[in-house]
């Protein structure tokens, strides 16, 4: 009861005016589509104890995170900024104890079991990340040099190159997406951040040569022919080109109207891999066609669109960095996951944000809009 | 310091946002390109993938011989597969299962962890191995029936028939020619699957049934197939050849009524044979005929007006022309003789002269043609070859007088045979057929065909006079072992010399032409010995008899009665040939006429090289036998011991006589069961050993 008191007495009635109530609408929206179609993609997938399995799971992270989220909002955002330290080391350390404690899982080690509870560190650090480089940059105000950019870098590379490791190639490609976000929004030269683009690309297409060619086995085999079926899927139909070409053919054929709920064959008969996690927008294309599919993809326009607004409202550097970030983390998300169920971006194994099956996942944006929504509740100067 | 203005973030967050909507944009357009533009494609596509369906074999058509006695047919053998995601445990379902098929189970295993819908385990098993599999129902494995070709004869035909291969697709022969007739269409099982290839079990279901082949009725006659390869073999066992053709006709019509090549194969194993034995050499191959080309030779001069029966010829024995020479093979040649005699004595400058000077080449080679020599006659049958026939110099040339004789010239063994089957009919060439009617299992009639005419090459007034002169051959000339008493047998010998990169070898092709009876031909027949090892390597001493025996039980077989020209003589007195061999030619003729028979001569020498029938067989007494000549004294032949060949095939009793020089004289058929002399007597090489045959089961008399 001193909790709930505590939080009325932070928040102002005014402040909660200033709440947005669409970018509140748009993602309760996303989670309970995201609960339809987990439990279509689920029910017949092979090896569940009960059709409801999946869902059930999902439904109870949407609500821990809904409260979460909620929670966020009670401490102002501001105060997060003492914490950067503790945040930021923390996070560090968790990453660096997944790599030795951790579950693997599909050839990679991401968990870590707290009870039993199953956690995805990196969901999480994905946040703290977030958090600590705006801090940082709130702090570093001219980055109009290209030897600034050293600092942030530096700042992002410890957690970074620990999920790299795990191997986690996709999510390390996200906080490359909201390091170069957030150093956009911070004011630094786009001709430098291009700069540090081409040097990313370069890296990699360098990685998987000296790979292929035998000299230094930087990248993993499965790494290598991902990228090598993303430029031609039918290299390899039955192989690694299958979840593209699948879920492809699950999208293409659902047409303008879909098949229906329950109705898509290919999700149905397990044609489409991976259908509830990172395929769950094949789903959505096959059994609600075009019109579904477009439907959601206005939801995230609208949400990307409120979390702009954010940025833009934000009343102090640091917390138009946090919203910048986040943002830059959601659209990053769906461009890469969407584009590559359409089969026009490579086999990345990251997440369509509050769709895909996955608690920490759901957990991690929830609180994320929960801590957008505490930049925006908190926008104006208050004079007493 | 340079600090960065709100303004300037703002700028920056509505540039972001432009970006933002121009790659949702992109996103929408290829959503809208997958699933309106290519939604069709796709859902083929799906549906393709769901719906894979399983084939239902048609039953191949069956092979009937002329009179509906089946020599290809379709049997269906049970064939054990795996659905490998169905299958619980590999490797125990492995080594249960590798046993009772008779494969190895690292092989079986790793079939069955195959990430495939269906893997074939072994087609073709046995009734009591598809029993064993079904009693254990193990997961995942299956049994299923395939339709399987079978050749209930065997070797029978089997260059005629060729085979089908395991996949029961046409491969060779009239398999392979009538491919599309026999094989039927699939039909198909149309059921719905999942992604692992399990079927769905309220998924939609459909059946397409397969539409049977075709039936083929063939013209061969079984029985006289039958007959043709069993004297075939024997021919060419007891003249030590390397291989034999033999083609059956029916004059009137083109039918080919049997069409046989030795060594052969059974169709049922063919891959257990060399693939060349799969050739029907009939049909396929190309020879230099010799003398029985003297047949189109003398058919032509008598038609053309460039001879008469009576023309006389007077032998130059040794004819210096064309810028070269040709020679009588009779040393001393033939003297004077009509245009008959010189058919009898087969005399090549006759007809090089006949040839080059009286038809002359421009002429001659349009009536070459014309019997169908160089290009291909149209049987229905894969790979038919031309022959190989030369160009009309302008001028006589001595390759247009070696074409007189037959050589320098090249014919399949089926021309030959529809060639002289244009003589024998009174002219006229016909197209050569091996299948007459296509029928429906029901024996519905598709198509009858009837028999097709090229062309009149003869009149019928030449074909008539030519066929008197090849009776001559027979009954007076170096043909005489292949006449049957009562059906009056036309032919012609020929012992060809055999060209092999660019020169003659010293193997030759015995071989022999004709028909019967003479005045009404029923049969014609071509028989081809290739490379005979034993000597004399005559065509009148090996592949003449075996025409005789084959038109003899032919015609009895197709219920032609026997007609003699005179009164069927009383049983008179036996006698046995004595053995002359290696004696001084008087000697011979004397001892031979002191034993009460009667000498007809082939060749010419000092000593006597043989007598046909061989010593020691037992004739009546008047019987006309062959004395045949060598020139050279043969080596003292060395003194052999006989083996024992009872319980041999008759393959393989030659070939064991054969090791010790010794030549065989066959009796009967099946496994050998008695011989004379008998095993561990010692005899001179070269010697014939006489061994009876008989069917397992049977004793000999």
């Amino acid at each position: 009861m001193r909790i709930l008191e505590r939080f009325r007495a932070d928040i102002e009635r005014r402040q909660l005016r200033d709440l947005d109530p669409v970018l509140f609408l748009v993602t309760l929206a996303l989670v309970i589509c995201g609960l339809v179609v987990i439990y279509s993609a689920t029910r017949s997938l092979p090896g569940v104890p009960h059709p409801h399995y999946y869902v059930q799971r999902q439904a109870q992270w949407a609500v821990l995170g809904l409260l979460a989220g909620i929670a966020v909002l009670g401490y102002d955002y501001r105060a997060l900024q003492k914490w950067t330290y503790v945040l930021y080391i923390g996070t560090v350390a968790v990453l660096a104890a997944v790599m030795v404690l951790g579950f693997s899982a599909a050839g990679a080690e991401r968990w870590l079991a707290l009870g039993p509870v199953r956690l995805q560190p990196s969901e999480f650090a994905k946040v703290s990340i977030i958090l600590t480089l705006a801090a940082y940059l709130d702090r570093k105000q001219d980055l109009s040099r290209l030897s600034s950019l050293i600092g942030p870098l530096l700042h992002v590379a410890p957690p970074m190159v620990l999920i790299a490791l795990q191997p986690d190639i996709g999510t390390a490609l996200v906080f490359a997406a909201i390091t170069l976000g957030m150093l956009y929004f911070a004011g630094a030269q786009p001709k430098h951040l291009f700069l540090l683009i081409l040097a990313g690309v370069g890296a990699i297409v360098l990685a998987g040569y000296l790979t292929l060619q035998g000299y230094v086995p930087l990248l993993k085999d499965y790494q290598v022919r991902r990228l090598a079926v993303f430029l031609d899927p039918y290299a390899d139909p039955t192989g690694d080109g299958w979840n593209v070409i699948q879920s492809m053919i699950a999208i293409g054929s659902g047409g303008f109207f879909g098949k229906g709920l329950f109705g898509g064959s290919q999700t149905q008969l397990n044609f489409v891999p991976a259908r509830h996690t990172d395929f769950i927008f094949s789903v959505i294309g096959e059994e609600f066609g075009f019109l579904g599919a477009t439907f959601i993809l206005f939801l995230f326009a609208l949400l990307i669109w409120r979390l702009l607004r954010v940025t833009v409202l934000a009343k102090d550097r640091y917390g138009m960095l946090i919203a910048g970030g986040i943002t830059s983390m959601f659209f990053f998300h769906i461009l890469v996951n969407v584009g590559m169920t359409l089969g026009v971006m490579p086999i990345t194994g990251i997440t369509l944000p509050f769709l895909s099956q996955g608690g920490s996942s759901l957990m991690a944006n929830l609180i994320c809009i929960g801590i957008a929504s505490n930049i925006v509740m908190r926008r104006r100067k208050i004079h007493f | 310091m340079n600090r960065f203005s709100k303004l300037a973030v703002q700028r920056r967050i509505a540039a972001l946002f432009v970006a933002v909507s121009v790659l949702t944009l992109l996103l929408l357009l290829r959503l809208a390109y997958l699933q309106l533009w290519h939604g069709d494609r796709f859902l083929d596509m799906a549906l393709a993938q769901r719906f894979s369906p399983v084939p239902l074999l048609p039953d191949r058509g069956t092979i009937y011989d002329r009179n509906m006695v089946p020599l290809a047919t379709s049997i269906s053998a049970e064939a054990v597969y795996a659905v490998p995601v169905e299958v619980e445990d590999p490797v125990r379902t492995a080594h249960e299962l590798a046993p009772l098929l008779d494969v190895d189970a690292d092989w079986l295993l790793s079939r069955l962890e195959q990430n495939v819908r269906t893997v074939w385990l072994r087609l073709k098993v046995d009734p009591e191995t598809a029993r064993a599999v079904r009693a254990r129902a193990l997961p995942g494995i299956y049994i299923t029936e395939r339709p399987q070709r079978f050749y209930p004869h065997g070797k029978l035909a089997a260059n005629v028939l060729g085979f089908a291969g395991i996949d029961n697709q046409g491969l060779e022969g009239l398999e392979a020619y009538y491919e599309n007739v026999l094989k039927g269409t699939e039909g198909m099982l149309v059921r719905e699957r999942d992604a692992t290839g399990r079927s769905i079990p309220d998924g939609l279901e459909r059946r397409i049934e397969p539409t049977d082949g075709l039936d083929i009725v063939l013209t061969v006659d079984h029985v006289i197939q039958y007959i043709v390869e069993r004297e075939l073999e024997r021919g060419v066992l007891e003249s030590q050849a390397e291989m034999g053709i033999f083609v059956a006709v029916d004059p009137k019509t083109g039918d080919i009524l049997a069409m046989a090549t030795y060594p052969s194969f059974d169709p049922n194993h063919f891959s257990d044979y060399p693939p060349e034995l799969w050739k029907n050499r009939a049909v396929t191959d190309q020879f230099e005929p010799g003398s029985t080309f003297k047949v189109i030779t003398g058919s032509v001069a008598l038609e053309v007006g460039a001879a008469t029966l009576a023309s006389t010829y007077v032998d130059p024995v040794r004819l210096e022309r064309w810028g070269g020479v040709v020679n009588c093979w009779r040393a001393g040649g033939h003297g004077e003789q009509t245009f008959v005699e010189a058919l009898e004595n087969s005399c090549n400058p006759v007809f090089a002269v006949m040839s080059a000077d009286e038809i002359g080449p421009a002429r001659f080679y349009e009536y070459i043609r014309a019997f169908g020599f160089g290009g291909r006659l149209g049987i229905d049958f894969p790979g038919e070859g031309t022959g190989l026939v030369p160009r009309p110099t302008p001028n006589p040339s001595l390759q247009w007088a070696n074409v007189g004789f037959g050589q320098g010239i090249a014919v399949t063994p089926l021309q030959m045979a529809m060639a002289v089957a244009a003589i024998a009919n009174g002219g006229t060439l016909y197209k050569p057929r091996l299948v007459k009617e296509i029928r429906t299992k029901d024996g519905d009639i598709v198509e009858a065909r009837a028999p097709e005419i090229i062309r009149q090459v003869l009149s019928r007034q030449t074909a008539q006079e030519f066929i008197s002169a090849m009776r001559s051959v027979v009954a007076n000339g170096s043909g005489t072992r292949a006449d049957v008493p009562g059906y009056r047998v036309a032919g012609k010998t020929g012992t060809a010399q055999i060209p092999e990169h660019g020169r003659y070898i010293d193997l030759n092709m015995a071989t022999f032409v004709g028909f019967a009876p003479a005045d009404d031909p029923a049969i014609v027949g071509v028989v081809m010995l290739y490379k005979v090892h034993a000597q004399p390597s005559w065509g009148g001493t090996w592949a003449a008899p075996v025409f005789g025996r084959v038109v003899e039980e032919a015609l009895e077989y197709m219920g032609i009665p026997r007609r003699y020209e005179t009164p069927e003589p009383v049983p008179k007195e036996k006698v046995v040939i004595p053995n002359i061999r290696n004696l001084p030619a008087e000697e011979a003729e004397e001892r031979l006429a002191a034993a009460g028979l009667k000498v007809a001569h082939e060749g010419y020498g000092s000593y006597a090289l043989d007598v046909i029938p061989v010593p020691g067989t037992v004739v009546d007494k008047g019987t006309t036998v062959l004395l045949v000549f060598h020139e050279e004294e043969l080596p003292e032949p060395t003194i052999v011991t006989v083996p024992d060949v009872t319980g041999l095939s008759m393959r393989d009793a030659a070939f064991a006589l054969q090791e010790k020089g010794l030549r065989i004289r066959i009796q009967g058929t099946g496994v050998a069961t008695s011989q004379f002399p008998a095993p561990g007597e010692r005899t001179p090489s070269g010697s014939v050993v006489e061994v009876q045959f008989s069917s397992p089961g049977t004793s000999a008399p």
